[in-house]
């Protein structure tokens, strides 16, 4: 079984390359990448020659190509030339006036000849963004009119894709900080003066904390190892996705603290600092922080009295799961049980009905109801005690999934009730509730098996409608809105995610039926 | 009494004659007539629910296609007229004078009238279906007849499924409508350029069951070829496995498109539909109800009766119900 489980491992990991290739063909290239400025501040803050400069630099921070301006060419040039005096070399300066001429004359520059000709050997393209001056004759330049020379080179996808999967994780060294005023740098066991346990911890690192223990859930954490899933472009401007789902949202929860630094004294403050996520700051401290810090890590996030995005959507998808399994399963039994009888029909309506409806429709028949019968927050922000805000969304995920799963526990158990042994067990002398109860829902329950890991994992995507119709802060939407929002990075992010998930509740679908059946085996031994 | 009955008084016809020996006679197998179709029906129409869904969607679908040929719905008729906007049935039919069926479910929020909406938007959800349903139906099924039935195309197909099967349906979706433009035909593309890829899998899983039974192998024994082993042994004996996946595929279609709207890529604001309705209605459901139940009562009647229908037949269509 182990080596078949490898084997599916292998070919998971293959097709969730070929499918992250496939989504990035599809919105790399053929949607327009110019979109994601439409909300950016900078780019609407420059014009001319210098906001065509953004839009390069911008390109090449997400990926989409590579450029490089005649201006950090030539400067290296000189560096090599004169040393640190370049900026006074002659051939510099001609170098930086060339550029600012209006037509062709720099064409006949030394430097731009070697630029065009050792860029244009390597597949770059060369761009010549021409000085934009008040009217032509004039000297003067308008507001961002700077001429430029740039040699750019597309990516190509798969080049992307191999540098996504190159970065995918990526694991914090004591070199990692670049700061040479930093030199005691280690990687060590010390004393954690928050959990009173001892921690891993870094000098160098970005992370202080690598890896620690607190009071909050699993307990233990680390800092160490990320998961880049990539970044986003414009709704999280700039952010890592899976901080985005996985950080905690809601008011500020302040605690009783005390900094690094005082520990020992008696000093206490309220802060909503969580001191286990401290970072290393490159700036220049403050007279403040120098007393409340021993080191340059002075950056913490602040503690929230919410769940993050991710667990909002999957404490309401769990429970959901729990009741579809608790009701759907034993009414799926009742019903095969009393086939053909009012209960059957009754049960063949719910059925049908949340079979064939919109779920939209009957979201708001269950918004409906349970805002104006039993006075339940609509809207989960507007909640005054926050646990109602759960019962809606859940109980709308749940009672839909509860239909689904009667069906075909009725269809598998019927299914079964004219097989041999059922004969037997009812010649033997079985009663009925016996041979319903454990002998046919035993067999009828192994393809239902499979689906559990599925369901489980499931939550972990979130509900996209019923999130969106009760404003369920979870990652529901994360996808669409991304879509909306020409998110490029976050709908990469998304597509991986998911995929991975389906791939893993296969799998452990798989394995869960091998061992709750003994008769399933991946074995290709014996056989056909 | 016994004299009564002589040679003479019995009818010539009623005696006993020889019979001979016919040898092609004998051959004849004396059953009762059978026509798969004729049955299919039989047992169709023998419930009298069917009777009643059926007139149900008869009037539904004249509804759909009669409503919007005489009362010409236009989204924008009342744009200037601001205190047509969102108006509740009574105070609507007040300020247009009187009763009238135009204004009988009230006015939405740019002062159309709900009554002639929803039924020029169920024509283009029921439209949408059912092109829909019947591209991925024929593509998916001669594929998935043809992928269950050779190996070799089994291998390939089930490489590209796994991985067009994972990327998010919605993102396919949303680039495509986002390159192609998010009009009725241009939505048709996007829903069926990969729509029939599941109806396909489906069948190959029931064309692979059936395509090893004894009989099958002893028709191929016996040199019949491929097309006519899929069209004559296989395909019949899925007659109800096909209209059972009608039945959910053409309701799933609407449920598709109010989803689609609902989440911001459905058809464009030129196209009126159930799924814009509901989404533009579900903003303020609660101030404004008339603008949104009625779509949302349309949407889940047509899926409901499709459903229901669709589940009939397939059971009709079952030879073990022709009993």
């Amino acid at each position: 079984m182990g080596k078949y489980i490898w084997k599916r491992i292998f070919f998971s990991i293959l097709s969730l390359l070929v499918v992250v290739w496939a989504v990035m063909l599809l919105v790399y290239s053929l949607t327009d990448r110019s979109v994601i400025f439409q909300t950016d501040d900078v780019w609407n803050k420059r014009s001319n020659n210098d906001r065509v400069l953004y839009e390069y630099t911008q390109y090449q921070r997400y990926g989409y190509l590579e450029f490089v301006n005649f201006g950090t060419f030539s400067k290296a040039k000189w560096v090599e030339k004169y040393g640190d005096n370049f900026d006074t070399a002659d051939e510099y300066l001609d170098d930086k006036n060339v550029i600012q001429q209006v037509g062709d004359a720099y064409l006949q520059n030394q430097t731009v000849q070697e630029f065009i000709q050792y860029y244009s050997g390597k597949g770059y393209s060369i761009v010549r963004l021409d000085p934009i001056r008040y009217s032509t004759g004039a000297k003067q330049l308008k507001p961002g009119g700077t001429g430029y020379l740039l040699a750019v080179k597309e990516k190509l996808i798969i080049l992307r894709l191999l540098d996504y999967v190159k970065g995918f994780f990526s694991i914090e060294t004591k070199n990692d900080v670049k700061d040479p005023e930093l030199t005691d740098r280690y990687i060590r066991f010390e004393k954690d003066p928050y959990s009173k346990l001892f921690a891993i911890v870094g000098s160098g690192t970005t992370h202080k904390y690598l890896l620690y223990f607190d009071s909050k859930f699993p307990f233990i954490h680390q800092n160490w190892i990320h998961m880049n899933l990539g970044v986003s472009y414009t709704r999280y401007r700039g952010q890592e996705i899976s901080s985005v789902i996985t950080d905690s949202q809601g008011d500020l929860k302040a605690t009783r603290q005390q900094f690094p630094a005082q520990i020992g004294t008696d000093i206490w403050v309220e802060t909503a600092a969580d001191f286990h996520t401290l970072t290393y700051n490159t700036g220049d401290l403050t007279d403040t922080e120098k007393q409340q810090f021993p080191d340059k890590y002075t950056n913490a996030t602040y503690r929230r009295d919410g769940l993050s995005m991710i667990g909002t959507s999957f404490v309401i998808g769990v429970i959901a799961t729990f009741f579809q399994y608790l009701f759907g399963l034993p009414l799926g039994i009742l019903m095969a049980r009393k086939k053909d009888t009012i209960i059957d029909k009754m049960g063949m309506w719910y059925i049908i009905f949340f079979m064939s409806v919109p779920s939209l429709a009957y979201i708001f028949i269950f918004a409906a109801i349970g805002t104006s019968l039993f006075g339940l927050p609509y809207k989960f922000a507007n909640a005054q005690v926050k646990i109602l805000a759960f019962i809606l969304p859940t109980i709308s995920l749940s009672i839909p999934a509860i239909g689904g799963l009667m069906k075909w526990m009725r269809r598998y158990m019927i299914d079964q009730m004219n097989s041999d042994y059922v004969k037997f067990a009812r010649a033997e002398g079985l009663s009925e509730r016996e041979i319903y109860s454990t002998h046919i829902s035993k067999n009828a329950m192994i393809p239902i098996v499979h689906g559990i890991p599925g369901n489980i994992l499931g939550c972990l995507v979130g509900a996209i409608i019923t999130e969106s119709v009760y404003s369920v802060p979870g990652v529901g939407g994360l996808l669409t809105k991304a879509i909306a929002g020409h998110d490029n990075g976050v709908i990469v992010a998304c597509t991986v995610f998911y995929t991975t998930l389906s791939l893993v509740s296969l799998i452990l679908g798989d394995v869960l039926m091998a061992k709750f059946d003994p008769r399933i085996s991946f074995d290709t031994k014996g056989g056909r | 009494m016994a004299d009564k009955i002589n040679a003479a008084a019995v009818n010539e016809d009623e005696l006993f004659t020889f019979v001979s020996n016919d040898d092609l006679e004998s051959e004849k197998i004396i059953a009762p007539r059978y026509s798969y179709w004729k049955s299919v029906f039989r047992v169709f129409f023998r419930k009298k629910t069917n009777w009643f869904v059926l007139g149900l969607l008869a009037l539904l679908l004249l509804s759909c296609f009669l409503v919007p040929v005489f009362c010409k719905y236009d989204p924008y008729e009342n744009v200037t007229n601001a205190y047509m906007y969102n108006k509740s049935p009574v105070e609507a039919m007040r300020l247009t004078g009187g009763f009238s069926l135009k204004w009988c479910l009230g006015s939405g929020q740019l002062g159309n009238s709900i009554f002639y909406g929803i039924w020029t938007s169920a024509r283009t959800s029921l439209l949408l279906a059912m092109i829909c349903a019947a591209i991925n139906m024929t593509v998916g099924i001669i594929l998935g007849a043809v992928w269950g039935y050779s190996k070799a195309m089994d291998r390939v197909m089930l490489v590209v499924y796994s991985i067009i099967a994972n990327v998010p349906y919605i993102l396919l979706i949303s680039v495509l409508v986002y390159i192609i433009g998010s009009g009725f035909w241009s939505f048709v593309f996007a829903l069926t350029i990969t729509g029939w890829l599941g109806i396909s899998y489906f069948f190959r899983t029931q064309v692979l069951i059936i395509r090893d039974r004894e009989y099958s192998l002893a028709s191929r024994c016996l040199g019949t070829p491929i097309p006519r082993i899929i069209s004559k042994n296989i395909l019949p004996f899925l007659t109800s496995v096909i209209v059972t996946l009608l039945a959910t595929e053409l309701p799933s279609y609407i449920s598709m498109e109010v989803f689609l709207s609902f989440i911001g890529i459905g058809l464009s604001a030129t196209v009126p539909s159930l799924g814009r309705m509901i989404q533009e209605g579900q903003v303020a459901f609660r101030t404004y109800p008339w603008a949104f139940w009625p779509p949302v009562a349309i949407a889940a009647l047509l899926t409901i009766i499709l459903y229901v229908l669709g589940q009939s037949l397939a059971d009709a269509t079952d030879p073990r119900t022709h009993m």
